[in-house]
């Protein structure tokens, strides 16, 4: 029968099957809201642990790990529960995009805040924390978006 | 380099769905194959009977609490067929030329 396949039947099988693992692959996209929550957790904890009452600062850890926590189990929980996507799926350019975006993420921020420490400034760590914040709630959807791309053209050769 | 081989069993609308879905994991849940694809649970059932015994497909039952869950897995026999199967729509498009791609 694939010789008589006309191109036309061919080409909308090459598309339902696009389709069908379009539909994994959003399973494994990280939300807008992942992004945001990330930012707000990490300045906050920073501002806590900058402040140096105790009090605060054991608030602050405590609010950074439950809010981490419950944040990738309901993302992590909420994909694998229905199906659990190829562990390759994902290809080496895609883990070199996310350490590239650490790697930015960390060279913007770390030089900030040793400056900002540099100039007698209070909060040096919590404000740098925010330049990273911004990075994450700016880039983090258009690494999600690129992941994404890469992913579709990895699977099964690009459909 | 993989050889194009056209696969009947694969190609029939639902299972190629089934399997292209499976294709993109390591295993996936019957309730979410059964909602993806539209299919009744019976229907679904029927498909992946046809793929297990076709030796493409393995069928895992087990527990969450006490709820009984089904998850399907596309073994590697089945993955080289799909792939094949995939090789040989992608050499008849080619053959026509990218006129035929749906928009």
């Amino acid at each position: 029968m694939g010789e008589q396949l006309r191109p036309d039947e061919a080409a909308r099988a090459l598309a339902e099957i696009g389709q069908r693992q379009e539909q994994v692959i959003r399973l494994m996209r990280m939300p807008v809201w992942f992004w945001w929550v990330t930012a707000a957790l990490m300045v906050g904890l920073t501002a806590a642990v900058e402040s140096r009452r105790p009090i605060v600062v054991g608030i602050g850890v405590a609010v950074f790990v439950v809010g981490l926590v419950t944040m990738v189990l309901r993302i992590v929980l909420g994909s694998i529960r229905h199906a659990k996507p190829r562990n390759d799926l994902v290809p080496p350019a895609g883990v070199m995009a996310i350490l590239g975006f650490v790697a930015v993420v960390l060279a913007v921020t770390l030089p900030a805040g040793f400056a900002l420490k540099a100039t007698g400034v209070s909060y040096p760590a919590t404000l740098s924390m925010l330049l990273a914040a911004a990075l994450l709630v700016g880039g983090g959807p258009l690494l999600t978006r690129y992941l994404h791309r890469v992913m579709r053209a990895n699977v099964t050769g690009g459909l | 380099m993989i050889k194009p081989k056209f696969d009947e069993l694969i190609h029939a609308p639902t299972r190629l769905s089934i399997v292209s879905l499976l294709a993109a994991t390591e295993w996936a849940d019957f309730a979410f194959i059964r909602d993806s694809v539209d299919l009744s649970d019976s229907a679904l059932s029927k498909q992946l009977t046809i793929l297990e015994e076709a030796g493409y497909v393995e069928i895992r039952k087990g527990f969450v609490g006490k709820r009984p869950r089904t998850s399907a897995r596309l073994n590697s026999v089945g993955r080289a067929a799909f792939e094949q199967h995939v090789a040989a729509l992608q050499e008849i498009v080619a053959r026509a030329g990218a006129s035929v791609l749906p928009g």
